[in-house]
């Protein structure tokens, strides 16, 4: 009894929601998705309004200590000319309230001082760089935006998908995280793992995102506990172990599953792919000579 | 071809592209020799054609957003926005704003009416009945008025030479160094007040046009009373001569921020064709450029309102050389740009059927 309900509740939403997303994947969440004129699509992760008020502050913190340097230092030179020097320090003020983050997001690639620290940047939603009329547009604003301390910015925020403030969505501007480089980290090889016996399993192939996945969970298993790791890989292993027909040591599978996950993805990774591709990697790397033959 | 075979290969490339990506980004990409930056271009090509057969297959999402990371940097790279100039300015407030202020001319027309209908009544009916000056300005204020515009009027006090010169610190005589060095301050004054107030009246815009509307009766109501005040005073001749030449740029200036103000809240109140947000970008992009033109004419005002409008020159040359500022307001927003309309509108037209973006001299350069 208990268990048809359970299944008719899983399977109904299951049944209807693919036919709706199937060609388009709805992202939730902190992606935005470009198109390039490469046609490849580009994801920026898109910069959430605590960063924001965090680059905000240090910005503000700038600008107070930027108004009373200038407060001591232009006076200081206006021995000659008081009223010159007061008239420079308001045009100054001036500059520093109403041009300070059109001059930085305008001039140096959609960054001011605070946004650089944070690591988050301007652009336009489109995925090209800022330009002066864009940031200047967004800066204008966020005179509007700060009404309530900024309680309409962030309402904006909260309610627009990319987290735009009003700012954002007359400019056509998005705040993007910048990410730092990492090169791949080689795949996991993993020398003590036997692969699986052939004559243990039987016909199924398991698809490149599987192995993908199997391969980028045991390169992180040291960010999860023994047991937890473990619990985890038992769920990915169990459901493998059944489509393959494992037959051999059940003991593998309950015991270790994360050992057991490692030996699929041993065997089909290293072995079978590697026969049945043989000849269009050595395409490829005639293709690669003749490249190079050509250069 | 698997997974650990394609890494292997395109490793070094990538490498290279990092590298590359480095070196770019310190220099501008126009600065380096033609040779390197089709290498760059063949780099990126290949770098994207590698991301994407790497989603296409699923092989990872650490390999994903290393690779998408990559492009994303050449992409900003090799689509970097164009180097801004003062060719750019010039042409900006030689041909574009003006151009820009003609296409929206309704927006100013409705700002004026906001603007100056107000000031009108107001100035009329302070004028008539000086008493209910003080529902509108604050006690000191008037005071303030009396003083300044009044028989020992700091304007009559001033007996040194002026010219309308406008850079001050370049003058060695001491007389007018005083003179100018006084009045130096009341330009960063009047830039800094007027210039804020223009700004922030095109900012509000956004709240569907109520901050615009609201900034423009308030000052339009205030502006007037004052005047009508100080009329009503007996100093009408002083103060008249002294507002009319910088009036003509300040006060257009402040109308012209108005109507890109109400541009704004239109362009989310009639959206037209377009969808709200869409409408909003396309029309405020034009409208913060007509903003932006605003700001440069009050400080123009600002510097004639600082040097030309207290000196002591009399006042029949004022009225003439105010009049004349007027003239010169009407025929730069009437006229200016006018000349090679034929020849630039075909080049907006193919910029906007290549794509629907507004940012003009941005595409122009890609």
């Amino acid at each position: 009894m208990i268990s048809t309900t359970i299944g008719e509740t899983n399977t109904t939403p299951a049944v209807i929601s693919p036919p709706e997303n199937s060609n388009r994947r709805e992202v939730l969440g902190l992606e935005m998705l470009i198109e390039t004129p490469e046609n490849v699509i580009l994801t920026y992760q898109l910069a959430g309004p605590a960063k924001r008020y965090l680059a905000y502050i240090i910005d503000l913190a700038i600008r107070v200590a930027l108004t009373l340097g200038m407060m001591i230092v232009v006076p200081m030179l206006g021995f000659v000319l008081p009223g010159t020097a007061m008239g420079v320090l308001l045009v100054l003020m001036f500059l520093n309230t109403w041009g300070y983050y059109t001059i930085s997001e305008g001039f140096f690639k959609g960054q001011s001082i605070g946004k650089h620290i944070c690591g988050i940047r301007v652009i336009r939603d489109g995925g090209y760089p800022i330009t002066f009329w864009p940031a200047l547009l967004r800066n204008l604003v966020r005179n509007a935006d700060a009404i309530i301390f900024y309680g309409v910015g962030i309402t904006s925020m909260l309610l627009t998908r990319r987290f735009q403030r009003l700012g954002d969505l007359v400019a056509g501007t998005v705040v993007i995280q910048e990410r730092t480089l990492s090169l791949p980290r080689k795949p996991v090889i993993l020398d003590k793992i036997q692969p699986l016996n052939k004559n243990e399993i039987g016909s199924f192939l398991p698809r490149d995102e599987v192995l993908s996945l199997i391969d980028e969970f045991i390169g992180r298993r040291h960010v999860l506990t023994y047991d937890r790791g473990h619990a985890l890989a038992a769920v990915l292993a169990n459901n493998l172990a059944e489509r393959l027909n494992y037959s051999g040591d059940p003991k593998k599978l309950t015991q270790y599953p994360m050992a057991f996950l490692a030996a699929v993805y041993k065997t089909f990774s290293f072995s079978q792919q590697e026969e049945e591709q043989e000849f269009v990697s050595a395409y490829h790397l005639r293709n690669q000579t003749a490249e190079v033959n050509l250069e | 071809m698997n997974k650990h075979k394609f890494i292997e290969q395109r490793r070094p490339h990538w490498k290279q592209f990092e590298e590359t990506l480095r070196n770019g980004s310190r220099s501008s990409l126009s600065k380096l020799p033609a040779e390197d930056i089709s290498n760059f271009s063949q780099q990126l090509r290949e770098v994207s054609h590698d991301l994407a057969t790497i989603r296409s297959r699923g092989w990872g999402h650490d390999l994903i957003s290393y690779l998408n990371d990559l492009v994303a940097r050449g992409h900003n790279l090799f689509y970097s926005a164009p180097p801004t100039n003062f060719a750019g300015f010039y042409r900006y407030l030689a041909i574009d704003f003006p151009r820009l202020f003609r296409a929206n001319f309704g927006y100013f027309l409705t700002a004026c009416l906001l603007f100056f209908l107000p000031l009108g009544i107001s100035w009329y009916v302070v004028q008539n009945n000086p008493s209910l000056a003080n529902r509108v300005i604050p006690e000191e204020l008037m005071a303030r008025f009396d003083t300044m515009y009044g028989e020992e009027s700091p304007l009559n006090s001033v007996e040194e030479k002026t010219d309308d010169q406008e850079e001050t610190d370049s003058s060695e005589d001491t007389s007018f160094g005083s003179f100018g060095d006084q009045r130096a301050t009341m330009a960063g004054f009047y830039i800094n007040n007027n210039v804020g107030i223009a700004l922030k009246c095109f900012a509000l815009g956004i709240l569907l046009g109520i901050g615009t509307v609201y900034t423009l009766l308030f000052n339009g109501i205030f502006l007037g009373a004052v005047s009508g005040y100080i009329v009503s005073q007996g100093n009408g001749d002083r103060f008249l001569s002294f507002v009319i030449s910088h009036g003509s740029f300040e006060l257009t200036a402040i109308a012209v921020a108005g109507g890109a103000g109400l541009m704004l809240g239109n362009a989310l109140i009639h959206p037209g064709q377009r969808k709200r947000f869409e409408s909003l970008q396309v029309r405020g992009l034009e409208a913060v450029q007509i903003a932006g033109g605003a700001a440069v004419m009050l400080v123009v005002a600002a510097f004639i309102e600082a040097f030309w409008s207290p000196s002591d020159i009399p006042n029949l040359v004022k009225y003439v050389v105010g009049s004349g500022l007027w003239l010169l307001v009407f025929l730069y927003l009437g006229l200016a740009g006018l000349q090679s309309d034929s020849r630039l509108v075909s080049v907006r037209n193919r910029e906007r059927t290549r794509s629907h973006e507004t940012d003009h001299s941005g595409k122009r350069q890609r």
